[in-house]
C-alpha cells in the first residue's frame, strides 16, 4: 500500500471532519448508540446469571418464553406449554419458523441440548442450578418435547423466561467448539452480533430474517461506559443516544432540559435489610424496633427523589406477591417501646452490625449511613461495615454476616418465589435468616404446583416474615434512564431496556 | 556503541529475573492473604460448601502457600496465568487483548508530555530574568499540582461536553468498524487502509493522551529548565559565546544536548509512572486498556487477572527503564567510554 504524505493528510483530515457528520446521519434513523454500564461476562448466555447483561443477551438470543412489558408470561420460541398438575413434567411446542443467525433451523434438539445435554456435559453453567431438576427431555418431534423433572418444578415456566434460559445452537457448538461459539456467537434473536470489543463496545446488526417483529433500528452500538458521570457526559454531548443507571440528581437535571427525556422508573428490584435470627437480633423486639425506626419515605426522598416506593413486604407493587393492604408503620416511639421491653434505649443502646456495599447500587452506602442515624435515635448503635457484593455469599456461608445487611435484589419475573422464596430460604445462599419458623413455610411452597395456591402461600409468608422481624423490606428500586427525546423504547416493569424496542420518531 | 548497549540490555534482563520473581511472589502472597475465596467466587452463588471445597482442591488452594506459588509460577512460565474468574477466559489472553490500547495511549501521552515538557522548559528558561519569570514559574507549579484524572475530567467537560469538539468514549466512532491485525488500532487502521478509522481513532486518543501528557509534562519542564541553568554555568558555554556563537546556536547546539540527559532520566521514570497512570484515565474515558481491565478485576476480586495485570505493569516498567538506560548510553559519550 503506497500513499503520498499529502494525500494521506488530506484524507485523514476529511475523514476526521466527516466523522461527526456520519454520526448525525446515523442518529437520524437507522442507528443508535447506548451508553451501557457493564460488559457481558461471556457470550455464552447460559453461563453466568448477570441481570445487567440480560437485555443484551435478549437482543442476540431468544428465550423459550418471554415476558410482556407488564411482566406477564407470554409465548416466544415456545408456542404452547403445559405444566403437569403435579409439576413433574412440562410439555412444550416450539415454533417451526425459527432459524439461527447462520441459517440453521432451531428445533427441539436445540432445546434438549440447552436445558439438559450441555448441563450434563460438565460445562460450567449457572443454568445447571436453575435446571437441576431436569431428569430428561424427551424429544417427540422437531417442534415437540417434554421436560421431565426429578421433583416438582412449579416455576419452570417462569424460569423459561428468566436468567440464563436462552436456546443455543447445538449443531454449531458441537461442530465448531465452544471457543468458536464464544468468539462468534449466534442465536435466534432480533440482532446479530456484528462486533465485540472487550470492555469497550458491542455492535448489533438487525437480523432481517428474524421470525418475530423486526427491530426498528438497524444498527445498535452499545458503548461500555462504567462510570456514571461519563455516561451522563456521553449523552449530554451527543455521543450516546440513550443511557441508564445514572445518578438520580442527573435525571432531575435532565428533566428540566430540552431535547432529552429523563425517567425514574420503579422496577422489580427491592432494597431490603437481610437480617439474621441470632446474635443481638435473636430478640424479636430489637428486630421489629429496627424496622419501625426506619423512615423509608425519607430514604426514598433523599436518595431517589421520592420515586422509590416504600415497601412493607419483599415484593413490588403490581407483582403477584404484593400485599397492597398491609403496611408496616414508621413509628420511632413504638421502636423505643419495643427496645425498652428488652432493656435498651438511647442511653443504653443495643449494639449490632450493619453491612453495606459501596457502589453496588445507587446510594447504597449513604443509605446505610442514614439508617444508622435513624437507629441511633431510638437506641440501636450500629457498627457500619463495607463489604463487597461478592463477599456477601462467602460471609453468609461462614455465618459471618452481621445482624443486618443492606441488600439489593433483582427479580425480572416478579414471581414471589424469586423474592421471598429465595431471600428467606434457609437452604439458599441469599438468605441470612436461618430459622425454621419462616424457612419451613417457604420450603413447603416450592412443591405447590397450583399457581393460585402458591401465590397465596407466598403472600402469607411475606406478611408473617415481616411481622416476625425476619425481613426488613425498604424500597422498590428505580431504574434511571436518560434518552434523546425522539428515541422511543418500550418500558418494562423489570427494567429491561431492549435494543429491539428502540425506535426513532 | 551497539556492543555497550547490548551488554546493558543483557545485564538488565538478568536483573529483571529476580525482580520479577520478587514482585510476583509479593503479588501472589498479598492477593492470597486478602479475605477473598477465589474458589467460591468462580462458582455460581448457589454453589454448596461441598462444591466450593471441591473447587478449592481443583484450584490447588488447599495446599501450602509456597507450593501454590510454585505451581502458579510454573504455569506462568508456560504462558498460563490462570483463568479470569469474572470472564472465565485465560487471564493472559485478556491482558494481551487490552495491552495494545494502553501502549498506544501511554505512547501518545508520553510524546505529548515530551513536546510540552521540552517546549515549556525552553520557554521557562527563555523567560529567566524577565518580568514574566515569576508568572511562568507559578503556572508551571500550578500545572504540576493537577493530577491526570483531574485533567481528564477538565478536558472531558470542556472539549467533550461543552464544546462537543472531541469524542471521549471508546476508541473509535460507533459507526466505524474496528480492524484487527496486530491489536494496535492506529497501526491496524493503516494496514487495512481505513483512513477514516485511523482519523477517528486519533480523535478518540486526543483527550485521554492530553490528560496524561499535561499531567506529566510540568516535571519535565522544570527539570529541563534546572538542567539548562546548570549547563549554562559550564565553561564551554562561555567559550562558545567567546567564539561568537549566537544564543540560539548555544542553546540548541550545545546546552540542550547536555541538559537533555537528566531530563531523559526523569522522562524514563515518568513514563513508568505514566503507564500506571493510565488506569484512572482509561476509566474516565472508557478506554478499553489494561487500566480499565484492572479496575474491573479489582471490583470483582478477580485474583488471577489482577496478578496477570500487575506483572504486566512490572514488566512494562522494566522494559521502559531498559530502553531509557540504553538511550542514555547512546546520548552520553562518558558512559560509552566507561
Amino acid at each position: 500500500m503506497s500513499l503520498k504524505r499529502r494525500a494521506f493528510l488530506q484524507m485523514a483530515a476529511a475523514a476526521s471532519l466527516a466523522a461527526p457528520l456520519v454520526r448525525s446521519a446515523a442518529a437520524a434513523g437507522d442507528a443508535a448508540t447506548i451508553a451501557w454500564p457493564n460488559d457481558v461476562p461471556s457470550w455464552d448466555p447460559n453461563q453466568r446469571f448477570t441481570p445487567d447483561a440480560q437485555p443484551i443477551f435478549k437482543a442476540v438470543y431468544d428465550q423459550p418464553l418471554d415476558q410482556d412489558p407488564q411482566l406477564k408470561l407470554v409465548a416466544h420460541l415456545i408456542k404452547n406449554w403445559t405444566l403437569a398438575p403435579d409439576a413433574t413434567s412440562m410439555a412444550v411446542e416450539l415454533r417451526d419458523d425459527v432459524t439461527f443467525h447462520n441459517g440453521d433451523k432451531m428445533t427441539a434438539e436445540d432445546f434438549r441440548y440447552t436445558f439438559l445435554e450441555r448441563i450434563r456435559s460438565g460445562v460450567k453453567l449457572d443454568t445447571a442450578n436453575s435446571w437441576k431438576r431436569v431428569a430428561d427431555i424427551v424429544v417427540e418431534s422437531p417442534i415437540r418435547a417434554t421436560m421431565k423433572f426429578s421433583a416438582p418444578d412449579p416455576t419452570a415456566p417462569q424460569w423459561m423466561a428468566f436468567l440464563g434460559s436462552y436456546i443455543v445452537p447445538k449443531q454449531y457448538i458441537e461442530s465448531g467448539g465452544l471457543d468458536n461459539f464464544l468468539k462468534k456467537p449466534i442465536g435466534t434473536g432480533p440482532y446479530k452480533l456484528a462486533e465485540y470489543e472487550l470492555n469497550s463496545r458491542i455492535v448489533l446488526e438487525r437480523n432481517d430474517r428474524y421470525w418475530g417483529p423486526k427491530a426498528k433500528v438497524a444498527r445498535v452500538t452499545i458503548e461500555i461506559i462504567k462510570d456514571p458521570s461519563a455516561r451522563v457526559a456521553a449523552i449530554q454531548s451527543g455521543q450516546a443516544d440513550f443511557t441508564l443507571n445514572v445518578p438520580v440528581r442527573e435525571v432531575q437535571r435532565f428533566q428540566s432540559e430540552g431535547g432529552f427525556a429523563a425517567e425514574l422508573n420503579p422496577i422489580t428490584r427491592v432494597i431490603l435489610l437481610q437480617v439474621r435470627a441470632d446474635l443481638n437480633f435473636a430478640d424479636q423486639n430489637v428486630r421489629l424496633a429496627a424496622h419501625h425506626a426506619i423512615d423509608k419515605a425519607a430514604l426514598s426522598m433523599a436518595f431517589y427523589g421520592g420515586a422509590a416506593v416504600p415497601l412493607s413486604v419483599v415484593a413490588t407493587p403490581g407483582s403477584p406477591g404484593y400485599l397492597s393492604d398491609f403496611t408496616f408503620k414508621f413509628d420511632p416511639q413504638l421502636a423505643k417501646q419495643l427496645l425498652a421491653k428488652s432493656g435498651h434505649g438511647p442511653d443504653n443502646p443495643v449494639k449490632i452490625g450493619l453491612a453495606a456495599t459501596n457502589g453496588q447500587f445507587p446510594s447504597d452506602y449513604d443509605m446505610a449511613r442514614a439508617i444508622v442515624q435513624m437507629w441511633q435515635k431510638v437506641g440501636i448503635a450500629a457498627d457500619l461495615q463495607v463489604i463487597e457484593y461478592a463477599k456477601y455469599f462467602e460471609l453468609n456461608r461462614a455465618s459471618k454476616l452481621p445482624e443486618a445487611t443492606l441488600y439489593s435484589w433483582d427479580n425480572a419475573t416478579g414471581d414471589p418465589e424469586i423474592f421471598s422464596g429465595y431471600l428467606l430460604n434457609p437452604k439458599m445462599p441469599f438468605s441470612a435468616w436461618k430459622d425454621e419458623a419462616v424457612g419451613g413455610r417457604v420450603l413447603k411452597l416450592f412443591n405447590i404446583a397450583d399457581y393460585n395456591a402458591r401465590i397465596a402461600g407466598y403472600r402469607d409468608v411475606e406478611r408473617f416474615a415481616v411481622e416476625q422481624g425476619a425481613s426488613i423490606p425498604l424500597l422498590q428500586s428505580v431504574l434511571t434512564v436518560v434518552r434523546k427525546r425522539n428515541l422511543q423504547y418500550t418500558r418494562y416493569g423489570n427494567g429491561w431496556v431492549l435494543p429491539q424496542t428502540l425506535q426513532w420518531s | 556503541m551497539l556492543v555497550i548497549v547490548a551488554k546493558l540490555v543483557a545485564r538488565r534482563l538478568l536483573a529483571a529475573v529476580p525482580i520479577l520473581l520478587v514482585v510476583s511472589a509479593l503479588l501472589f502472597t498479598v492477593l492470597r492473604l486478602l479475605p477473598v475465596d477465589p474458589a467460591a467466587m468462580s462458582l455460581p452463588t448457589t454453589a454448596t460448601i461441598a462444591e466450593i471445597e471441591a473447587k478449592r482442591r481443583e484450584m490447588g488452594l488447599d495446599r501450602p502457600l509456597p507450593e501454590q506459588y510454585v505451581i502458579w509460577l510454573s504455569d506462568a512460565l508456560h504462558g498460563n496465568f490462570g483463568r479470569s474468574i469474572q470472564f472465565d477466559r485465560e487471564a493472559g489472553s485478556l491482558v494481551a487483548a487490552s495491552l495494545p490500547a494502553t501502549i498506544e495511549l501511554a505512547g501518545a501521552a508520553m510524546a505529548l508530555a515530551a513536546i510540552f515538557g521540552l517546549g515549556g522548559g525552553l520557554l521557562l528558561f527563555h523567560l529567566r530574568g524577565t518580568l514574566f519569570e515569576a508568572i511562568a514559574d507559578f503556572l508551571s507549579i500550578l500545572l504540576l499540582s493537577i493530577p491526570e484524572f483531574l485533567w481528564g475530567l477538565i478536558l472531558l467537560f470542556v472539549f467533550g461536553v461543552a464544546l462537543h469538539a472531541l469524542p471521549f468514549t471508546g476508541v473509535v466512532s460507533p459507526s466505524l468498524p474496528q480492524p484487527h491485525v496486530t491489536g494496535f488500532l492506529l497501526l491496524d487502521a493503516l494496514l487495512v487502509g481505513r483512513l477514516d478509522v485511523f482519523a477517528s481513532a486519533c480523535r478518540h486518543l486526543i483527550l485521554p493522551a492530553l490528560a496524561l501528557g499535561l499531567a506529566f509534562s510540568p516535571a519535565i519542564m522544570r527539570v529541563l529548565r534546572s538542567s539548562l541553568f546548570d549547563v549554562y554555568h559550564e565553561d564551554y558555554i562561555q567559550q562558545a559565546r567567546l567564539r561568537g556563537l549566537s544564543e540560539r546556536q548555544i542553546l540548541l547546539g550545545h546546552a540542550l544536548k547536555n541538559a537533555a540527559l537528566p531530563t531523559l532520566t526523569l522522562a524514563g521514570v515518568q513514563f513508568g509512572i505514566l503507564f500506571s497512570g493510565t488506569l484512572l484515565v482509561e476509566v474516565i474515558y472508557s478506554y478499553p486498556g489494561m487500566g480499565n481491565l484492572m479496575v474491573d478485576a479489582v471490583r470483582n476480586a478477580d485474583l488471577p487477572l489482577i496478578q496477570a495485570i500487575g506483572l504486566t505493569y512490572c514488566v512494562a516498567v522494566l522494559v521502559i527503564n531498559t530502553v531509557v538506560d540504553s538511550l542514555y548510553v547512546v546520548l552520553n559519550p562518558k558512559l560509552r567510554a566507561g
